[in-house]
């Protein structure tokens, strides 16, 4: 008997030594192939590669026009390019990408005309189908083209009303019917959603199912495998048109447990992660030795809509008497407070895009509703709701909607409102919220600039189920479409900044929605590791991975 | 024997297609709309719309219901609604992972749980036997996903001996192990628990049995009345749990995988969840069922060699 138990420690212990014994080095990178002379003679050296953890379960798509997910977001930022980008790092700045510079519009016939240069030399990543091939205007305009096409792109609905054409291989014409401001013109050609430049021979020769885990662009990094609910892992672009990339390789991980990420970051088998949305958080993980912790734009933003098409909320006294029951630090302490999630006074974050209302700007205007509850009870009174009233809404079962909806729940109650919260899963919120059923929408999101922002939420085309083009105008407001169309047709941009601040302001007299807060990127890393870049605000939503990134173990 | 494994496999047949219409009905009734969980909630209302008509959710259910069914006829699981990818290409990748997991936790199980639970049978009462019970009991009550980070801290952060996180590559078979062991050994430890007890209570009941007593009495030694009487006796009980183990470790694999972060099949049904894949969840969902249906079958087969009056 003890024999039988001395025998399968035995074999347990054996398999645990096996184990225990180091894992061969990884196989070098292809690009070390072809490395200067110098550096085949110098001694071999491990790959450098980083490994980054994201809270997201697998793929969705390598597909630029339909990433929608964080995750799909950051692998089509390392591996595509666009006519301008967002300098890496400042989301507030535009610079040319794989235009040579930012052009001037022009307006011919009434309409307004882009003509952009192309780099020479920018080539396309070769794949198994497709050879490298130099990046030219057919490709820029057909891929523009797909992005303008329902079936090809989740993004089309940007690009209604514009014309693409080739001038000759490296000129690139773009002609809109209506002219529009640069500030508005340059996200839909930049590196953001339909903005990427997909390779139309390699599109063309997997298809459009197999372009989703077999992509080609010209970015920094290119693809080289997918494990599925594993990893996705991308090798440097020798031939990238900046330089070659210091990281040979990204090893892109899924990861959706935060507990199993921040223990691969400590024990050293991750190089950065995608961290906590909470203040606790990002104080707990600084204090460990040689891991810093990044908070940093773009601030998603929380805002609270108000359907003013339903009663009580029709009423704007009441709308008004539940801001004045509101109060900012209760939903901020939620979250920790800052610098994860910060305070925010309009619908359009200030600190990240022109045409929003900064604190100052609105508490001057007196439209800031400090919390005063004696001043609610007193405006639900005149109202005709001296006791109050009770609402019915659902929310999303994530933290940052569920929280939010909890602590106006607590809040609304001190003056008698009884609002009842049903939880479902996200994507049924959603569904749920589009087709009206919400009197009270806390809506978390991040749009790229004012106009986007306006339109969509506030414009009278967008109202939910009864608009033109239903979209997320949950409180049905039609009060500052002439703003917001004057606005988008403005060329100057201090107006156009003007028009959307007096837009907002509107919404704030009118109480149709209370920004609550925005909050921020965390990301955790080994202090080895460089971005190569300062993080101030990011559309991609992760530190940014390009040429200039660098481990320096 | 011929007969009564043909049996068997005949009554897997309804269970299976039972099995099948559960899972596409199931899947539909999980709430959320899959082209939406796709485009995120920036896209336009026309691309939805688009890609819904893609997915084919625009069919009539019962369309739907019969493609499922052809297609699974014919050995097609189909492709994933988001990757577009061959879902028997997606389950090729990843199965190795929890195939070697399942089976590796198993032999932790059986290898530590059955001797321990002879052991303690053989000394009831003694330090070693309540240390045992105290163990095995600890050992069920401890949520799987709880253990695994335990384990985790302890041997991958603390004492840093294998990797926290992923499955290793599966050519290089030390990068393959290392990142077996602490999943392995946490659904392994979890099984010896369960094992230990019934081996155990089995064990005690047989050797209180006559027929062990004559074998004393007829001057066997120790180990051969142990092993060649009581054990071969105690065997189908403790058979039965292993093969409820095994299944059910297919299920505690969805955990376990999402802590460590190995890929599998349970990783990619929380995925295929998050992501309201329907085609995958439901392939995988029916990868599961024919696991369980499967060990249920060996099971019953292990009886009929270990109790040959079971076919009867």
């Amino acid at each position: 008997m003890k024999r039988f138990l001395l025998l399968s420690i035995t074999a347990l212990l054996l398999l645990v030594l096996a184990a225990c014994a180091a894992p061969a080095p990884s196989a070098p990178a292809p690009g070390a192939e072809e490395a200067p002379a110098a550096a085949e003679e110098a001694a071999p050296s491990e790959p450098m590669v980083l490994r980054y953890a994201d809270k997201a379960a697998d793929l969705g798509t390598m597909d630029p026009h339909f990433a929608a997910a964080t995750n799909d977001r950051n692998l089509a930022d390392m591996m595509f390019n666009a006519l301008v980008r967002y300098k890496p790092g400042d989301g507030s700045t535009f610079e040319p990408d794989l235009a040579v510079s930012l052009p001037e519009p022009e307006v011919v016939d009434g309409k307004q005309v882009w003509t952009f240069e192309l780099r020479k030399g920018v080539m396309c990543h070769p794949t198994a189908d497709t050879p490298a091939y130099e990046l030219t205007s057919d490709d820029v305009v057909w891929s523009l083209q797909k992005s303008a096409n329902p079936d090809t792109s989740a993004y089309a609905g940007e690009y209604n009303g514009m014309t693409v054409e080739a001038l000759d291989d490296y000129t690139v014409k773009i002609t809109l019917d209506q002219p529009i401001s640069p500030i508005l013109f340059f996200p839909k050609v930049a590196d953001y959603a339909g903005g990427f430049i997909v390779c139309r021979k390699h599109y063309e020769a997997v298809g459009a199912e197999g372009f989703k885990t077999s992509p080609a662009g010209t970015g920094p990094f290119m693809f080289e495998s997918y494990s599925p609910q594993d990893k996705v892992v991308l090798v440097a672009n020798d031939a990238y048109f900046r330089g070659r990339p210091k990281l040979d390789k990204v090893e892109y991980r899924y990861m959706p447990e935060l507990n199993s990420r921040e223990l691969g970051l400590k024990s050293g088998d991750l190089d950065a992660i995608n961290g906590q949305n909470e203040s606790d958080w990002v104080a707990r993980m600084d204090q460990e030795e040689g891991i810093s912790v990044d908070v940093y734009g773009v601030g998603e933003v929380a805002t609270i809509h108000f359907n003013t098409s339903v009663k009580p909320l029709d009423d704007v006294r009441v709308r008004k008497a539940i801001a004045y029951a509101l109060d900012r630090d209760e939903f901020l302490a939620l979250f920790g407070g800052p610098p994860v999630a910060e305070k925010v006074y309009s619908v359009v974050p200030a600190k990240f895009l022109p045409g929003g209302l900064t604190k100052e700007e609105v508490e001057a205007l007196g439209l800031d509703y400090a919390r005063d509850l004696e001043k609610a009870k007193a405006l639900l009174a005149e109202a005709g709701y001296p006791d109050g009233f009770s609402l019915e809404v659902v929310s999303s079962e994530r933290e940052s909607y569920l929280k939010p909806y909890t602590s106006m729940q607590a809040q609304l109650a001190q003056i008698g409102i009884d609002l009842k919260i049903t939880t479902v899963d996200h994507s049924s919120m959603h569904k749920l919220i589009r087709q009206d059923v919400n009197p009270i929408v806390v809506y978390v999101a991040w749009r790229p600039n004012a106009d986007v922002y306006l339109t969509r939420f506030y414009h009278s085309d967008s109202i939910v189920v009864t608009g033109a083009k239903p979209d997320t105008n949950f409180s049905h407001y039609t009060g500052i479409d002439d703003l917001i169309e004057a606005a988008r047709v403005e060329q100057d941009p201090d107006k156009q900044v003007e028009m959307w601040k007096e837009a907002q302001i509107k919404l704030l007299e009118e109480m149709i929605s209370y920004p609550i807060l925005y909050m921020n990127q965390v990301t955790a890393r080994h202090d080895y590791v460089d971005y190569g870049h300062e993080l101030k605000s990011v559309l991609a939503l992760y530190p940014q991975f390009d040429e200039t990134t660098t481990l320096s173990k | 024997m011929a007969r009564y494994i043909a049996s068997r496999l005949l009554l897997a047949v309804p269970t299976v297609l039972a099995v099948l219409t559960l899972v596409f009905f199931v899947v539909r009734v999980i709430p959320g709309d899959p082209a939406t969980a796709a485009l995120g909630d920036y896209a336009s209302q026309e691309a939805v719309e688009a890609l819904r008509e893609r997915m084919g959710l625009n069919d009539p259910l019962y369309v739907q219901y019969f493609r499922f069914l052809s297609d699974l006829v014919r050995g097609d699981l189909g492709k994933s609604m988001i990757t577009g990818k061959e879902i028997s290409e997606l389950v090729r990748q990843v199965l190795p992972y929890t195939l070697e997991l399942t089976i590796t936790s198993i032999f932790i199980g059986a290898i530590l749980g059955v001797p321990i639970g002879i052991y303690t049978a053989r000394h009831v009462n003694t330090s070693i036997d309540y240390a045992g019970r105290v163990g095995s009991l600890a050992g069920l009550s401890v949520p799987a996903f709880y253990l695994g980070i335990l384990i985790m801290l302890l041997f991958a952060y603390k004492i840093q001996l294998f990797p926290a996180v992923g499955g290793g590559d599966l050519k290089d078979l030390r990068s393959n192990l290392s990142h077996l062991v602490l999943p392995a050994l946490t659904l392994g430890l979890i099984m010896t628990a369960s094992v230990t007890r019934l081996t155990r209570s089995a064990m005690l009941n047989v050797l209180k049995d006559d027929y062990v007593r004559t074998a004393r009495a007829k001057g066997l030694s120790e180990q051969v009345v142990v092993f060649r009487h009581a054990l071969r006796a105690a065997l189908v009980p403790i058979v039965s749990i292993i093969g409820i183990w095994a299944a059910s470790l297919v299920a505690d694999s969805v955990l376990t995988e999402t802590v460590f972060a190995r890929p599998g099949l349970g990783k990619m049904l929380v995925s295929a969840i998050l992501q309201r894949d329907y085609t995958l969840l439901q392939s995988v969902m029916v990868i599961y069922a024919l696991f369980v249906v499967g060990i249920n079958l060996v099971t019953d087969i292990i009886y009929s060699f270990v109790d040959p009056r079971i076919t009867h």
